[in-house]
C-alpha cells in the first residue's frame, strides 16, 4: 500500500509541477479595454468625460431625425415631406397631430436626452475627485451643467415633468430605481435646470482659446436661463438676463443667409452650436443633412421636415429670410446646384443644407460639417423685445435691429404678436415652433387654423412614451388626454 | 521479405505511384506466397479498421486499415484468424480466390465498442451517461464542409440548423437551446485538445465523432460543457504496410426551392390597385426574374490524399485536401486548402509520444445575403441595366409616368457588382502528447496543444459607382466628394492554448470489482487582436489593393484586442463496475476562470454522478434469445456554461467632440452602460435516464433517452428605466430555462448471405424548451427578431420557449381589404397589448431515417432528415410598403370586395404590422442525401479498391413553408434572426460524383 501512496504522491507532485504557476496570478489577467480607474488616471480624463457629453448632440436619436420630428414636422412650419409612401416611421403621424404613446419618435428622444444627462451625471460625479487645475474643473463642471441643463430642457419642454436623475444611479439603491419610475413636477425640473444654469453661468467664461471653440460660455449658459425663464414667465429675469447677454459683445451678422453656411459658423451671432467636422475622421451630426435633402431624382436626400406654404407665406415681401430658409424646387442655389424639378417635394429646409462644392464636404452625408444653431444672438433680441412689452422697456429697438438685418422696414407695431410672428420666421426650422405656440398660449387656434388636429387640454405636451411607461411597472404617469 | 514487415520510412522516400507498382510486382514475383487481399466489414458494411488478421499456427500476421483492408501472403489451404475486441472471431481457409472479404459479427458478450469521452475511452457496455457515436462511414455520406453538417439527422438530442452560403459553419443546438445571452455552441475536443471550430478538419480524416449529450458524461468538462461536447477522433498512421487512399468529388448545386415571383403584368395590376390610379402602363418593356439574375448554378468540387503507414516504433499519418465550392450566388466563392500531419512514437515499452500539426487555409469572396431580399422586393419593370449599360437602380424606364422612383430597392445585381470584398484565412492546430506507464496499471497522460488563427479581408467600397447606381440621371461631375472610393484591410489573430495532465488508475480488485479512477488538470489561455485600416482613392484593381496606393491624410486605423481569457481546471473521475453489471460513475470538476469581473466568482465546482444496471447479465435474462443486450442508465450532474458576456464596467472611447476654429476632434470618453459586475457562470442541472437494448439475435439496437435539463441561472437582458440613460442592454442571472424531451433511437441491421446485407434506422427528439421563469424585477419583456422595418415579432417571456414569435393574429380582412385583427383585450384599438404567442421557432420534434443495401459491388444509401412543430416568420414578404415587388401566388389572389373569404389583403403600400399572416409553419421532411456506389472489380494489382458513386444531396423536400428554405441558423441568437427568412440564403440541393481509391 505504501508503495501505492509514493505513486500517487509523485503523481501529483508532477501535476503540481506542471501547474506551478499560481492558480491566481494565472487568473487574474488585466482586462484590455480601460476600467474606469485606468481611465481617471489619465490627465485628459476630465476634459474626456465632458467632452463625451457634447458628442452625445451628434447622435441620430438626440438631434436628428425624431427631434426634427416632434419639434419642427408637428408644427405649421413644416410638413413630414418625403415620399407619401415613407413615413419615416412615424412622421406621418406626427404631422396629422395623430400621434400615441407608442410613436416611436418620443420613445427615442426620451432615450437620447436621458442618455446624455447620464454622461453629464459621470462627469460631475468623477470631476470632483480629479486631481486637476482649478480653473479648469470649475470650467468642466460648469459646461457638464450648462449641457444637462440643455438635456432637461428638452425633455421638459416636450413632456412636462420628468423623473429627475440627479447624480450617477446605483441600480441596488431602491430610492434610485423610484427616481427614475416617477415623474417629478414641471416646476421641479424648471428649478433642477435653472439651478445648473446659474452654476454654469458664473463658472463659464464668456469665451475660449482657438482651440476650444464651441465649448459653452457663459453667454450660452445666460441666454439659455433667459430662455428657461420666458418659458415659466419670468419675465424681470427675462429682460435681466438678456440685458446681461446683450452687454457680452454679440452682434448681429450683416447677412443672414450667411448664418446657415460654413462661413457662417460660430460668427458673431453664435452663442451656442452643435460642432461638426465634415472631414475624415467625421464627427457630424448623424442624418441632419441627408434626412432633410431633397429627394427623388437629382436629390440628395431622404426630403423629411419639409417647409409647408403657409411657412412661405409668413415672410413680408423682400424678407431675406425666406429665400436662407427655404430650398425651391427648380432654383439655383448660392452654391450655383440647379435643384432639378424632378425632386420629390416642392420645397426643402435650407437651413440643414451642406454645399458639396462649396463647402466641406467628403462624401459621407451621414456625419456632414453642418454645425446646428442652438441659440443665437437674434433669438436675445427677441426675447428682450417680449420681456419689454411684459415688464416695460424699449421693445422696438431689438426687434427691429432683426428685422434691419433681414432687409426689412421697423415693424409697424410692436406688440406681442409681432415678436411672435419675427421669432417665426427668424427661427423657422430651429426646434422651438411648436414649444413657441405652446407657451404663447395659442397653439390650439394656430394648428387648428392650419388643418392640424390640435386638442386642447392635451396635445401641449407629448406623451410619455408607453415604452417608458412599461419599464416601470406602470409607476410614470401619462400626460392628460393620452 | 514480407509486405507487411516493409518499413515505412523505406515507402516514404518513394515518389511516384508507378516505383511503388513496380516494387510491388517484384515482391508479388519472388515469393511462391500468394498475396490475399480483402476488405474487413461489420454486418451494415462499414469497414473495420485495425482487425487482428492472422495465420494460423504462425506468427504472421497483419491488421486492416481505416477502410477495413488487409494484405497478407498465404499459401493455399493456410488458414486466416480475423478477430477484433467485441466482435465474433472468424477463421476462413484460402482457397482459390486472392480476395477473401470478411464480415464480423457483433459478439454479444462483449459488447465493446469503445467510447471516447473526456480524458480517456471507455467501453461502451459500461457506459452511464448518454453519448452517440457517429463513425467515419456514415459521416462520409454526407460530403460538407465541415464534419458537423455531416451528423444532420444521425445522433438524437442533436439539432444541426445550416446555411446554404459557402463556407458558412451550421449552428449545432445540443438538447434545446439552454441560453439566451451566453454561449449557444458546443466545444469539440479534436484528439483530447479542447477546440471551439473544427471547419479545419475534413471529414475524411475522422475516425468517429463521439457526442456527449447528458451531465455525466460532460460534467469532466465542467464550465466548458454546458452546450454538450463533441469528440473528434481522427486517423493515425498504424503499423504496417503504408497506405494511400484518394478521394475526389465534382458537385453542380442548385436552389432547392425557389419562390415564383410576380411577373410584370402582374406587378403592373397590382401596384396600379396599391397606388389607386394607373401609375404603370400594362405595356412594359422589361419582365426582369431579379432571382435568376443574381444566381447561378454553382459547383462544388473536393479532392483527397491521405498517406500513412508506420513500423513498430513509428507511425505517421499525412493528409491534404482541397475544396472549392462556387455558390448559387455570383462571385460567391469559397476555397479551402487543409494539412494535416500526426506522427506516434513509441520511445519504449512504457513512453508513447506524439505530435500532430494541421493548416487551414481559406480564401472566400463573400456577398451580402442582403441581396436575396433585394432580389425578392425589386419590380420586375426593373431592367438589370439601361440600354446604355449603366445599371438601373429603383428607377424604372428611366422614371415611371409619375417621375418618381418606383420603390426604395436597390438593384441587387449591382449590389452584388459594388461588393467587392476578399477574405483569406490560415489557421494552424499543433499539439504535442505523451503517456507513460509509472507502474503496471498506473499511467501519467500529458499534452500541449496550441492553435492560431490569422485572417485578412479586403474591401473595396466604391462610393463613386455607389453615387451613380443610385440615380440615372448621375453623371461623374455630379459626384461632389473627393472620396471616390475607400479601401478597407482588416487583420486579425488570435492564439488558445491548453495544457492537460492527468494520471489514470485502473485495477480489478478482489475479483470482478473494476476501478478506474481519472485526476488530472487542465489550463487555457487564449487572445484575440484585431487592426483595421483604410484609405480612399485607391485604384481599383484586386492587385493594387494597399494602402499606400490611396491617398495619404485619408487615413483611418483601429485596432482593438480582446481580454486575455484564462481557465484552470482540476478534475476527478471515478469509474467502478461490478461484473460490469452494476455501473458507477463519479466525476467532479473545479474550474477557475478569469472571465467574471467579480473575481470572488471565479471558482465554481461541478459534479455529477452516473448509474448502470446491465439486466441482460442478470440470471434471469442472461440466456435469453429475444434480449440479447438490455442496460439502465441514470445521471444527474452540474455543468457550467463561462462563455458569459463582458461583465467589467469599461470606459467607451471614440465620444468625441469637434472644438476649434479648425474643427478639431477632441477625444471624448465616458461610462455609457450599466454592467452587472457579478454576473458569472450559468449552471445547468441535469438529469438523464435512459435504456439501451439489443434485441433479436444482435439484429436489432435502441436507445430510448429522457432528459430534463435547466439552465437555473441563465442570463438575460433587463431593461432599466431609461432615465438611467444606459445605452446597450444591461445583463443579468434573471431566468431558469428548461429544456426537456425524450431521444429514441431505432436501428436494423441484418446480413442475409455474404453477398446482401441492409439496414434501416431512424431516430427521433422530442424538445420541450420553456423561459420557466423570471427571477428579476427588470427582466421585462424582451423584444427581438426586428425585420429591420421597425417591426418585431419575438418577445421573451415567462412560460414561453424562448425566441417565441408574439404577433397580432389575423382574423380576415374587412370590405376594404385591409387585415382585421383579434382585439385580444376588447379595448377596441389594435396594439401590441393586443398581440398573443404562436409557437418558436424551436421544433417540437425532429428526426432522421436511414437506409442501406449493399449487394455485392453495389451500396446504396439514404439519409432523411425533418422536423415538425416549428415556425418560421416570412420576413421579407413582410418589408412591402411601397413599390415592391409580390409573391405570384399574392398576385394571382388579389383582394375583391366580392371575395371575403381571399386571406390575402387588398394592395397597400403600409408597412404591414407583424402578425400571423406572415407566420408559417417551419415543418419540413428532406432527403439529405441518396447515394449509389459502386465498387469495381480489381483491375489492377496494388489497388485495393476502387469504388464510384453519385450522391443526389439534399434532393428535394416536403415542406410547409413558401420561402426558400425552413433552414434559417440566422445570427444563432434565438432573439435574433434565427427562423426569420429574411436577407437568408436559400437551401441548395446538388449532384455529386465521387471516386474513392485506396491502395
Amino acid at each position: 500500500m505504501k508503495k501505492y501512496m509514493n505513486i500517487f504522491v509523485t503523481g501529483f507532485a508532477l501535476l503540481g509541477f506542471f501547474s506551478a504557476c499560481n492558480d491566481n496570478n494565472f487568473l487574474n489577467v488585466d482586462p484590455s479595454i480601460e476600467t474606469p480607474e485606468q481611465a481617471l488616471s489619465s490627465p485628459t480624463a476630465a476634459t474626456e468625460l465632458v467632452n463625451s457629453i457634447y458628442n452625445k448632440f451628434l447622435d441620430w436619436n438626440e438631434s436628428s431625425f425624431s427631434w426634427n420630428g416632434v419639434s419642427s414636422i408637428t408644427t405649421d412650419d413644416a410638413d413630414k415631406g418625403s415620399d407619401p409612401g415613407d413615413t419615416g416611421g412615424d412622421k406621418d403621424l406626427l404631422d396629422a397631430l395623430s400621434f400615441s404613446s407608442t410613436s416611436l419618435s418620443f420613445n427615442e428622444v426620451w432615450e437620447a436626452n436621458y442618455q446624455g444627462i447620464a454622461r453629464a451625471n459621470q462627469a460631475l460625479k468623477f470631476l470632483p475627485q480629479l486631481d486637476l487645475d482649478a480653473t479648469l474643473k470649475t470650467q468642466l463642471i460648469g459646461e457638464s451643467k450648462f449641457l444637462r441643463a440643455l438635456f432637461y430642457f428638452r425633455l421638459v419642454r416636450m413632456f412636462g415633468g420628468v423623473p429627475l436623475i440627479k447624480s450617477v444611479p446605483n441600480i441596488q439603491n431602491q430610492d434610485d430605481i423610484n427616481a427614475a419610475n416617477t415623474r417629478a413636477t414641471k416646476q421641479e425640473v424648471y428649478d433642477f435646470i435653472m439651478a445648473d444654469l446659474a452654476e454654469a453661468a458664473t463658472n463659464l467664461p464668456i469665451n475660449y482659446g482657438s482651440n476650444d471653440l464651441g465649448r459653452a460660455t457663459k453667454g450660452a449658459a445666460l441666454t439659455l436661463l433667459a430662455k428657461v425663464n420666458m418659458y415659466q414667465g419670468n419675465w424681470q429675469n427675462v429682460k435681466d438676463l438678456t440685458n446681461q447677454v446683450m452687454s457680452l459683445g454679440y452682434s448681429l451678422t450683416t447677412d443672414y443667409a450667411d448664418i446657415w453656411k460654413e462661413i457662417g459658423e460660430n460668427n458673431s451671432e453664435s452663442i451656442f452650436e452643435i460642432q461638426a467636422r465634415g472631414e475624415t475622421p467625421n464627427k457630424g451630426v448623424q442624418g441632419y443633412f441627408v434626412s432633410q435633402g431633397a429627394r427623388g431624382a437629382g436629390g440628395w436626400g431622404w426630403g423629411f421636415n419639409t417647409p409647408t406654404q403657409n411657412l412661405a407665406d409668413a415672410y413680408e415681401p423682400n424678407d431675406a429670410r425666406k429665400d436662407a430658409t427655404i430650398i425651391f424646387r427648380g432654383e439655383t442655389l448660392w452654391d450655383g446646384l440647379l435643384v432639378a424639378n424632378t425632386v420629390s417635394n416642392p420645397m426643402y429646409n435650407q437651413k440643414a443644407y451642406v454645399s458639396k462644392t462649396n463647402e466641406t464636404f467628403n462624401g459621407n452625408d451621414w456625419e456632414s460639417n453642418k454645425n446646428i444653431r442652438v441659440l443665437r444672438y437674434a433669438e436675445v433680441l427677441l426675447m428682450n423685445a417680449e420681456a419689454c412689452l411684459k415688464v416695460g422697456g424699449d421693445a422696438a429697438t431689438p426687434l427691429n435691429a432683426v428685422r434691419n438685418r433681414a432687409g426689412l422696414g421697423n415693424a409697424p407695431v410692436v406688440d406681442e404678436m409681432a415678436v411672435w410672428k419675427e421669432r417665426r420666421v427668424e427661427l423657422a426650422f430651429e426646434h422651438d415652433r411648436y414649444f413657441d405656440l405652446v407657451r404663447q398660449g395659442r397653439a390650439g387656434t394656430v394648428l387648428r387654423a392650419h388643418g392640424k388636429n390640435f386638442v386642447d387640454g392635451k396635445n401641449e405636451l407629448f406623451p410619455i412614451p408607453q415604452t417608458q411607461i412599461a419599464l416601470s411597472g406602470g409607476l410614470l404617469i401619462q400626460n392628460p388626454g393620452y | 521479405m514480407h509486405l507487411t514487415l516493409i518499413n515505412t520510412n523505406k515507402y516514404l522516400h518513394m515518389k511516384t505511384k508507378i516505383i511503388y507498382f513496380l516494387f510491388l510486382c517484384t515482391v508479388l514475383t519472388y515469393a511462391q506466397d500468394r498475396n490475399i487481399t480483402g476488405t474487413v466489414t461489420y454486418t451494415d458494411g462499414s469497414p473495420i479498421p485495425s482487425v487482428n488478421v492472422l495465420l494460423k499456427n504462425n506468427t504472421k500476421g497483419t491488421i486492416t486499415d481505416f477502410d477495413g483492408h488487409y494484405s497478407i501472403i498465404a499459401k493455399e489451404n493456410d488458414i486466416l484468424v480475423f478477430s477484433y475486441l467485441g466482435l465474433k472471431t472468424k477463421e476462413i481457409a484460402v482457397k482459390l480466390s486472392d480476395i477473401i472479404d470478411v464480415i464480423l459479427e457483433e459478439d454479444s458478450e462483449s459488447l465493446t465498442e469503445v467510447v471516447v469521452i473526456g480524458y480517456g475511452s471507455t467501453p461502451k457496455r459500461d457506459l452511464t451517461g448518454s453519448i452517440t457515436s457517429i463513425k467515419s462511414a456514415d459521416l462520409l455520406k454526407q460530403p460538407a464542409l465541415t464534419p458537423t453538417q455531416s451528423l444532420q439527422g444521425k445522433a438524437t438530442g442533436v439539432q444541426i440548423i445550416s446555411s446554404g452560403a459557402p463556407g458558412s459553419s451550421p449552428i449545432v443546438i445540443i438538447r434545446g437551446t439552454g441560453t439566451v445571452q451566453a454561449g449557444r455552441n458546443p466545444i469539440y475536443v479534436v484528439d483530447g485538445i479542447i477546440t471551439e471550430r473544427i471547419d479545419n478538419i475534413n471529414s475524411d480524416d475522422i475516425i468517429s465523432m463521439d457526442i456527449l449529450k447528458d451531465a455525466s458524461s460532460l460534467a469532466i468538462f465542467g464550465s466548458r460543457g454546458a452546450n454538450g461536447v463533441i469528440m473528434v477522433t481522427t486517423k493515425s498512421g498504424k503499423e504496417g504496410k503504408m497506405k494511400i487512399d484518394i478521394s475526389s468529388y465534382y458537385g453542380v448545386k442548385n436552389v432547392l426551392s425557389k419562390v415564383n415571383m410576380a411577373d410584370a403584368l402582374s406587378f403592373v395590376n397590382f401596384s396600379n390597385l396599391a397606388f389607386g390610379t394607373n401609375r404603370f402602363s400594362t405595356n412594359q418593356q422589361y419582365n426582369t426574374d431579379w432571382f435568376d439574375a443574381i444566381t447561378r448554378t454553382g459547383t462544388v468540387v473536393n479532392h483527397n490524399i491521405s498517406i500513412s503507414g508506420g513500423n513498430e516504433k513509428t507511425a505517421a499519418f499525412f493528409s491534404a485536401n482541397f475544396y472549392e465550392e462556387k455558390g448559387i450566388l455570383l462571385d460567391d466563392d469559397f476555397r479551402r486548402v487543409n494539412l494535416r500531419n500526426k506522427v506516434n512514437y513509441s520511445v519504449t515499452p512504457k513512453l508513447n509520444f506524439g505530435h500532430s500539426i494541421s493548416l487551414s487555409l481559406n480564401r472566400s469572396t463573400p456577398k451580402p445575403q442582403g441581396v436575396f431580399t433585394t432580389a425578392y422586393k425589386q419590380s420586375p419593370l426593373v431592367p438589370i441595366r439601361y440600354a446604355d449599360g449603366v445599371f438601373a437602380g429603383k428607377w424604372g424606364v428611366p422614371f415611371d409616368d409619375l417621375g418618381a422612383q418606383y420603390n426604395n430597392v436597390g438593384n441587387p445585381v449591382s449590389q452584388l457588382n459594388l461588393s467587392n470584398a476578399l477574405a483569406k484565412n490560415l489557421s494552424i492546430q499543433g499539439n504535442i502528447n505523451a503517456d507513460y506507464e509509472i507502474i503496471k496499471d498506473l499511467k501519467f497522460n500529458t499534452s500541449f496543444g496550441i492553435e492560431s488563427g490569422y485572417g485578412k479581408s479586403y474591401n473595396f467600397n466604391n462610393s463613386l459607382e455607389a453615387f451613380l447606381a443610385g440615380d440615372p440621371n448621375r453623371t461623374n461631375s455630379d459626384f461632389a466628394s473627393t472620396n471616390l472610393n475607400t479601401l478597407t484591410v482588416n487583420k486579425g489573430d488570435s492564439y488558445h492554448w491548453i495544457y492537460d495532465a492527468f494520471l489514470t488508475y485502473e485495477k480489478t480488485f478482489v475479483k470482478n470489482h473494476n476501478f478506474k479512477i481519472v485526476v488530472g488538470t487542465t489550463s487555457e489561455k487564449g487572445q484575440s487582436e484585431f487592426l483595421q485600416g483604410s484609405r480612399n482613392n485607391v485604384p481599383n484593381n484586386a492587385n493594387l489593393f494597399s494602402l499606400n496606393n490611396g491617398d495619404a491624410g485619408t487615413d483611418i486605423a483601429n485596432s482593438s484586442r480582446s481580454n486575455i481569457q484564462t481557465l484552470r481546471s482540476y478534475f476527478m473521475r471515478i469509474n467502478y463496475d461490478y461484473l460490469h453489471k452494476y455501473l458507477l460513475t463519479a466525476t467532479v470538476r473545479r474550474d477557475g476562470s478569469s472571465v467574471f469581473a467579480n473575481r470572488n466568482n471565479n471558482w465554481g465546482n461541478f459534479p455529477s454522478v452516473g448509474l448502470g444496471w446491465v439486466l441482460s447479465k442478470e440470471n434471469f435474462l442472461e440466456d435469453n434469445k429475444f434480449i440479447n443486450n438490455l442496460k439502465l442508465r441514470a445521471s444527474w450532474g452540474e455543468l457550467g456554461n463561462q462563455n458569459i458576456p463582458l461583465n467589467t464596467v469599461t470606459f467607451s472611447t471614440g465620444l468625441d467632440a469637434v472644438f476649434g476654429n479648425g474643427q478639431n476632434l477632441n477625444p471624448g470618453s465616458t461610462i455609457t452602460a450599466i454592467i452587472d459586475e457579478n454576473v458569472s457562470w450559468e449552471v445547468t442541472n441535469e438529469i438523464d435516464l435512459g435504456i439501451d437494448f439489443t434485441l433479436l439475435n444482435n439484429r436489432l439496437t435502441g436507445e430510448i433517452d429522457y432528459y430534463n435539463r435547466l439552465n437555473r441561472n441563465a442570463i438575460l437582458p433587463i431593461s432599466l428605466p431609461q432615465a438611467f440613460g444606459a445605452s446597450g442592454a444591461t445583463l443579468t442571472h434573471a431566468g431558469k430555462v428548461r429544456n426537456k424531451g425524450f431521444e429514441f433511437a431505432l436501428n436494423w441491421s441484418e446480413q442475409l448471405n455474404e453477398k446482401f446485407n441492409y439496414h434501416f434506422g431512424g431516430n427521433l427528439t422530442l424538445n420541450d424548451n420553456k423561459l420557466e421563469k423570471i427571477t428579476n424585477q427588470f427582466a421585462f419583456e424582451q423584444v427581438g427578431g426586428s425585420i429591420g422595418n421597425g417591426q418585431v415579432t419575438k418577445l421573451l417571456r415567462e412560460g414561453q420557449p424562448i425566441g417565441s414569435f408574439y404577433l397580432l393574429e389575423v382574423i380576415g380582412t374587412d370590405e376594404y381589404g385591409k387585415f382585421r385583427y383579434n382585439d385580444v383585450n376588447k379595448d377596441g384599438i389594435i396594439d401590441n397589448q393586443d398581440k398573443k404567442f404562436f409557437g418558436s421557432y424551436q421544433p417540437k420534434a425532429f428526426y432522421g431515417v436511414n437506409f442501406g443495401i449493399n449487394y455485392n459491388s453495389w451500396d446504396l444509401n439514404i439519409d432523411g432528415y425533418g422536423n415538425a412543430g416549428s415556425k418560421v416568420y416570412n420576413g421579407k414578404k413582410a418589408q412591402r410598403f411601397g413599390g415592391e415587388n409580390i409573391e405570384q401566388s399574392v398576385a394571382d389572389n388579389i383582394f375583391s370586395g366580392t371575395n371575403l373569404a381571399n386571406q390575402n389583403p387588398a394592395p397597400s403600400n403600409e408597412v404591414p404590422l407583424s402578425s400571423t399572416y406572415f407566420l408559417e409553419k417551419g415543418n419540413f421532411f428532406r432527403i439529405n442525401n441518396i447515394t449509389l456506389g459502386y465498387t469495381l472489380p480489381k483491375l489492377i494489382d496494388g489497388i485495393q479498391k476502387i469504388r464510384i458513386y453519385a450522391l443526389a444531396q439534399n434532393p428535394f423536400i416536403i415542406k410547409s413553408f413558401s420561402g426558400f428554405t425552413p433552414e434559417l441558423p440566422g445570427n444563432g441568437d434565438p432573439l435574433g434572426s434565427t427562423g426569420i427568412e429574411l436577407d437568408a440564403y436559400p437551401s441548395i440541393k446538388s449532384f455529386i460524383f465521387g471516386i474513392n481509391v485506396n491502395f
